[in-house]
């Protein structure tokens, strides 16, 4: 059952790539192939991979096409945070501006001594936690499909009305065992957006509100849900999926530079509760440890989860290649506290 | 002899004009965006001589750009189309309604103008306004007038 499902997600994950890679040899055969969107209306790439800011999905269709073609683009998005560093590679596929396609691959490593320090007591333990001394990796993969409900983001400048989509995410996370013992339940869900966009030339902003159903923890990459410790093994788990908002503001300073900030809410599924090692509570180790004179008790506690805040700069000198750099305000991260950091991502449009 | 062909040429151009005016469906009337265009905005443009300007150079990068002015060439006028566009634009960032042409449906209907056209013609909007100074915020009052057009010159 597991194979089938993992063959299933290989071929999606191959299909994704394969469109990307043929919006990108339609380029010689011209028609289809579309590339004539004013310079950042199709926004930039989002940690989900559909267009949108850094970490918010908008309405728009990712890409340079219009109604009139398809176009396609990759991006690598690099987010480096006290405690931890992010990598993320995608693409995404635009169809005639009403329909998208994506698919990220992103890893998260961890960098906590309290962690380390656990995982250096489970491997003395002998317990398979998923992760190990000095390395400890969460990798998630990101599967989207957004499509265009109505309205138009940038022309129509004389009605209130925006342009609206909706959209749906798969992920999976790669380390269900660290995930486990980070006290996420599930390991891989879904989450269904809602987003609407406008830009308002008058004052050469755009902005996007965002909601989106989903239970993920901070952004799915620490699980969905959660167990809350008993004690007993069994574990008391629920993966209760809840509408939260997000909003991105961008405003145009020239027509290639665009500055602004994002919110994106989030859970706090995860917060208070002890790191969870094979669904045991963590205190007698904890106390073992403080045998050995190490007092671990508040160290291993998650932190409760904090929204994400960033405020970036993206500048597109062509319809070829974009920039965003962003400076990030994740709150606290699992057993981490107060990630405040840079993001970096560089997108490519064919 | 000079004097007797500019007086000619615009003798030509104001029967152009005219013919135009009968033919098609006339006129024209300001867009109503939802934040208003506010009364500076023709000022900052330079006034009817600044618009005229800019509609020059508009047409400058629309002849320069090959994915549109074989469009221009085979349907268009320019010396007309330049007129017109600066009693239309003048018109649009509030300045009054002397615009002699046909409506923006009437006079794009035929030619079967797609989104990808019409994103060509807003590129080279924003060229101009980098061509003649004028800012990029005050660009996008024009742009914001214009923008409701859209709905019937993209026929495709
Ligand atoms: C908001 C954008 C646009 C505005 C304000 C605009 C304005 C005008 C005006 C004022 C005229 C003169 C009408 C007359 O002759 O009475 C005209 C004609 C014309 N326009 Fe546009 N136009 C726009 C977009 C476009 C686009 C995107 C194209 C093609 C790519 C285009 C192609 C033409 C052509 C070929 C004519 C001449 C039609 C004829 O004489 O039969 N226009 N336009």
């Amino acid at each position: 059952m597991k194979r089938v499902h993992m063959r299933s997600l290989r071929i999606l994950q191959c299909a994704a790539v394969l469109a990307a890679g043929l919006a990108v040899s339609q380029e010689a055969s011209a028609d289809i192939y579309n590339d004539g969107k004013v310079l950042l209306t199709g926004g930039v790439f989002t940690v989900d991979g559909a267009g949108g800011g850094g970490a918010v999905p908008w309405a728009t269709i990712s890409g340079y096409e219009t109604r009139d073609g398809i176009n396609g683009s990759a991006a690598f998005t690099y987010v480096n945070l006290p405690a931890l560093q992010v990598s993320f590679y995608g693409v995404n596929v635009g169809f005639w501006d009403r329909f998208e396609l994506s698919y990220v691959d992103s890893r998260l490593s961890l960098n906590l001594p309290n962690l380390q320090t656990v995982a250096l007591v489970a491997s003395l333990a002998d317990l398979d936690i998923g992760t190990e001394p000095w390395n400890s990796t969460l990798g998630m993969q990101t599967f989207g499909a957004k499509l265009r409900l109505f309205g138009d983001a940038v022309y129509t400048s004389d009605s209130w009305i925006p342009q609206v989509s909706i959209g749906g995410l798969y992920k999976k996370d790669r380390n269900e065992d660290l995930v486990k013992t980070l006290g996420g339940y599930k390991t891989k869900d879904y989450e269904i957006y809602l987003a609407a966009t406008k830009i308002f030339f008058p004052i050469s902003t755009l902005v996007n509100v965002t909601a989106r159903y989903t239970s993920a923890n901070e952004d799915g990459l620490t699980g969905f849900g959660a167990c809350k410790n008993n004690g007993l093994g069994t574990g008391d788990c629920d993966n209760d999926r809840e509408l939260r908002w997000e909003v991105s503001i961008a405003h145009l300073v020239a027509k290639n530079t665009a500055i602004g900030g994002e919110w994106q809410q989030h859970g706090n599924n995860t917060g208070g509760q002890s790191v969870n090692i094979n669904g045991l509570n963590l205190t007698p180790i904890a106390g073992a440890l403080a045998n050995l004179g190490i007092d671990l008790g508040s160290a291993l506690k998650q932190k409760n989860e904090g929204d994400w805040f960033d405020l970036f700069m993206a500048y597109a000198p062509n319809k070829n290649i974009s920039f965003v750099v962003a400076y990030l305000m994740f709150g606290n991260i699992s057993v981490a506290p107060d990630q405040n950091g840079f993001y970096f991502s560089t997108h490519l449009t064919f | 002899m000079k004097r007797m062909k500019s007086l000619l040429v615009s003798a030509v151009a104001g029967a152009t004009l005219l013919a135009g005016t009968q033919i098609a469906q006339a006129g024209e009337s300001k867009t109503n965006p939802i934040m208003g265009i506010p009364s500076a905005a023709l000022a900052r443009f330079g006034g009817e001589y600044g618009v005229h300007n800019w509609v020059e150079s508009l047409f400058y990068y629309i002849m320069l750009d090959n994915r549109i002015n074989y469009i221009f060439k085979e349907f268009g006028n320019v010396d007309r189309q330049i007129a017109l566009n600066t009693q239309l634009e003048t018109m649009v960032l509030g300045g009054p309604n002397e615009y002699q042409g046909a409506s923006m449906s009437a006079a794009h209907a035929d030619l079967g103008i797609t989104m990808t056209q019409f994103n060509a013609v807003v590129e080279a909007a924003y060229n101009a306004c980098e061509r003649n100074n004028i800012a990029y915020y005050t660009c996008n009052h024009l742009i914001a007038a214009l923008a409701p057009f859209t709905r019937v010159i993209v026929t495709k």
